[in-house]
Parts: C-alpha cells; structure tokens; sequence
C-alpha cells in the first residue's frame, strides 16, 4: 500500500496524483507534452468536475503554509490549468507547429 | 479583388499619409552592417527598460542584467537612500566582473579580485592597502555611471551618463497617456525567456499586428478577438496612433462568445482576469475597471519594450538583440497578488493561455528569418493593419541614416 499523497475526501483521484502533482511550471508542461492524449484525457475528465469543489476546498488555506496533502491536491490542479489547452483547443498535447517549448523557458516555479 | 466597401478602406493609412504605402526594404532584418548601425545610433542612444522597481524593493537590492547590444553588463541597484541607480558591472581597479550572480542584496559590493569594494551609491568605500597607490583619490574611483529613471515603476537606463532626452521627454506622449495607470497593484510577475534565432525587427513585427490573428492564432488568441459571425474573419483595430518614436494599436474583442467560454475558462473566470477574458473585454469577476482604448492596448516603446495592456493583467515584452539575427525574448505577465488557491489557478490557466499562443508566434519567427536570409527577395509588402510595422521600420531608417 503506497502513501496516501492526498487529502481523504479527495481519495478516487489519488491515483493521478504520483504523476500530475507537480511543483513548477517546467515539470508540469513537461508531463503534458510527454504523455499521451488519452492519459492527459483522463485527467483532465477525472479531475474537472471536481475543481470548483478542490477550489472552494483550498480557498479556505493559506497560500503560503498548506499543509503536504493539501499542497500535492493544489499542484494537481495547476497541471489542470497546464493541460486545459491541449484538451480544449488543440486536441492534442503540444502547441501545433509551436516553438520548441524547451527554449521558452520559465523563469519562475 | 473586391475592396472593402465602406468608407474604412485603408483608414490608418489615410491618417498616417506621411509613411505611404509602398513596399519596405528586408535588408535591415538580415544585414550585419545594419545591425552595427542600431547598436551605435539606436540601442547606445535611447531609454532602455530593464525592468520593475519592485524587483529591487528594498535597500541594498541589486540585478544584473546582460547589455549585449550595449557590449556590457550592467548592476541596477537600490541605495541605502531608496534611489534606484544603474553601473557598468566593473570594478575601477582593473576592470573585473564585480556581480557574478543575476540578482541579491548588500551593504557593499566587493571585488573578488583585489577587495576593493563600493557602497549602494556606487561610491569606493574601500581599497586593500590603499597607501600602496600614487595619489590616490577614492572619489575618482566610483562605479562608472549609466543613466537611470523610473517611470510608473519601469526602470529605463541609457548608456549616456547625461542624456540629451530625459526620459520623460522620450516618452513624451506614451506617457501623458498611461500615467496613473495601475501597474503596481498588479505586482505579482511570471516571466519567459525564449533565445530566438530571429532579428528584433521580425520578432517585433510578427507581434505588432492584427493581421495574423485569425490564421496563425485560429486555435487560440483569434476566438476571442475576431467574431466568427464576421462575414470576412478580417481583423480590424479600434484605433491605431503613431508618435515621434513609440505607436500604439488598440483591440476589442468580442467579450463572452460561447465559442470562448471553455470549461476552464468559465471556471478560471470566477477567480481573476484569464488572458481571453482580458483580451477579449469579457467578464469576469473580481476587479475594478480601468480605462483602455479597447479591450487590448499594445503599446510599443521604442525600440525593443512592448507594454500590452488589459483589464485586470497585463504583459511586457523586452527584445534583446544579441546579434543580426538572435534575440534573446524576454516576456513577462503581470497579475494582482493571488489571496487564495482559486486566484492562483485562475493566474495558471491565464499564463498558460498566453505561453501558448506565443509559442505559435515562436513558430513563425525563425522560419521567417531564415528565408529572409536567403534574399530572394527585396521587400515586404504591407496592408493597412500593418501599419505599425511601417512605422516602426520609418523610425529605425531615420535613426540610422
């Protein structure tokens, strides 16, 4: 039995958790551009119509001093902002005839 | 071919006759001596923004920053008095490297060389058996000087110790304009750097239009600019206005179109400003209104700053020449500070759908570079909503010649 990344209430997305919970930018559109539609599919349908309910869940935290799980839920749903294009308008994972994304590089987390 | 039938038809360039309508020479975007000529005439001569003052917000504060079209590295730091100031990035003694990092804070800046070291004001406050020298004077011996300003929170330096221009002279106009705008209540910054294989002038032009928007942005940015009920899917600004140096054009989008409103923009809207909301003049909720010319203000400040403008966030771009045909992109994002977990998801999603639609621009920048290079041919051919890149490339001709 792995470690329980999430908060309890949140349980049925614990299995995305190990890969979409991720803390920066870089590692996150990384994880986008090197899975497969139909996995970045499945998380983004997982994980939507939850969101107002997580929102509303860690509004109620500080930004600053979130506890581990809370912070794990919090990064999964930034990956949700990272991967709501490729769902939404581009059908599929990367930026269609895009710039190489590794030379546009964030500075910041 | 059918001309646009209403009395619109070449509007800006009826306002503009002075830049006419013919075709514009691609030899500056690819010519080596042309370039050498805008690092010396342009780049050495004019305001530069080098960035905000709240990166450097207390005392002791510093950065540095890479001036390749300057051929130096510059310190901006804040004084123990609060002022900012702008050095070469050398010490007097024997011209070494004084920062080595990008950014920190100090009492005083020490050379790793000798030891000598300068307080926050750039004045040497101390020299390692100093009765060793010959008529030694440590006022001599400060940082060398570059001139810095700051408006409405931008840093601007100019490598000329005494300008001939203030820099509120060189903004003259763009300024009376913008003053008062709020960029200090939206202080929380993201910033991008792309290292480009493309000449600031191209890079610049791709982005200063609106022409492009429904081909190369019809994924993207164009669902919430350009209506799809519009019978010829034609981009037009609200206004355009062209200055001594700087222009601006201004946008309106088509606010809350179904076909924009995406899962995660609807949700991501309920929190803060996402950029198609922005961009668009659609609402969302909880921000209080400025005023814009229209929904998306892109203002271009000559040479190399671009100030993009919109409800509730806004974007900067600095171009960095490092040669003819390398730029060094430099984009920055601006939101109000996140309060919770939802603010910041929606400031995600926002960045995320500015990240990507400039990687599309990305696409296009080096491809264009590289056939202009082969110089099979002479000259671009504008149309009436390019008439930014007109101008731009008038005011470059009439620094370098």
């Amino acid at each position: 039995m792995s470690e329980q990344l999430l908060p309890s209430q949140f349980e049925d997305l614990e299995h995305f958790a190990a890969a979409w919970s991720l803390p920066t930018e870089r590692a996150r559109s990384r994880k986008r551009l090197s899975s497969p539609m139909s996995e970045i599919q499945a998380f983004y349908d997982a994980i939507l119509p939850q969101a107002p309910v997580i929102i509303d869940y860690l509004n109620g935290f500080s930004l600053d001093e979130m506890p581990v799980r809370e912070r794990c839920l919090f990064n999964m749903l930034l990956s949700l902002a990272e991967v709501a294009n490729a769902v939404e308008l581009f059908k599929e994972p990367g930026v269609i005839d895009g710039f190489d994304p590794e030379r546009f590089t964030p500075m910041h987390e | 071919m059918e001309k646009e039938s209403d009395q619109n038809f070449g509007q800006w360039a009826r306002k503009y006759p002075e830049l006419g309508t013919g075709p514009v020479p691609i030899e500056p975007c690819v010519s080596p001596e042309h370039f050498e000529l805008e690092r010396e005439r342009i780049f050495k001569r004019v305001w530069l923004n080098v960035g905000r003052d709240e990166e450097i917000a207390n005392p002791g504060d510093y950065y540095v920053k890479d001036m390749a079209v300057w051929g130096t590295s510059i310190i901006v730091m804040r004084g123990r008095d609060g002022k900012v100031r702008a050095f070469h990035n050398m010490c007097s003694h024997r011209g070494n490297k004084l920062a080595w990092d990008t950014k920190g804070n100090c009492r005083a800046i020490t050379c790793k060389f000798h030891g000598w070291s300068y307080d926050t004001a750039g004045r040497l406050t101390g020299v390692p058996d100093e009765k060793n020298f010959f008529e030694f004077k440590r006022a001599d011996h400060g940082l060398t000087p570059v001139a810095t300003d700051v408006w409405e929170g931008f840093i601007f330096v100019h490598l000329d110790p005494n300008p001939k221009e203030t820099l509120r002279e060189y903004l003259g106009e763009v300024a009376d304009q913008l003053e008062g705008y709020p960029f200090g209540q939206l202080s929380t910054r993201f910033t991008y750097l792309a290292d480009e294989r493309v000449n600031w002038k191209v890079l610049l032009d791709a982005q200063q239009e609106g022409y492009h928007l429904p081909v190369l942005h019809r994924r993207t940015f164009s669902k919430t600019i350009v209506s799809e009920e519009s019978a010829t899917n034609a981009y037009r600004s609200v206004a355009m206005r062209l200055y001594k140096y700087h222009r601006m054009l201004a946008t309106s989008g088509v606010g809350d179109q179904a076909s924009v409103l995406t899962p995660i923009e609807t949700l991501s809207r309920r929190f803060g400003a996402t950029t198609m909301a922005a961009m668009g003049g659609g609402t969302y909720t909880g921000n209080a209104k400025t005023v814009l010319t229209g929904s998306f203000d892109f203002w271009v400040i000559f040479p190399n700053f671009v100030l993009a403008l919109m409800e509730g966030t806004y974007f900067t771009y600095n171009l960095w020449p490092q040669s003819v045909a390398h730029t060094l992109w430099e984009v920055r994002t601006y939101y109000p500070p996140a309060k919770n977990a939802g603010e910041r998801f929606s400031q995600e999603y926002a960045k995320c759908t500015l990240r990507d639609p400039l990687l599309e621009d990305g696409g296009v920048h080096e491809k264009v570079q590289s056939m202009l290079a082969s110089g099979a041919r002479s000259h671009f051919t504008f149309q009436d909503e390019e008439t930014l890149l007109r101008h731009g490339h008038h005011v470059v001709a009439e620094f370098v010649k």
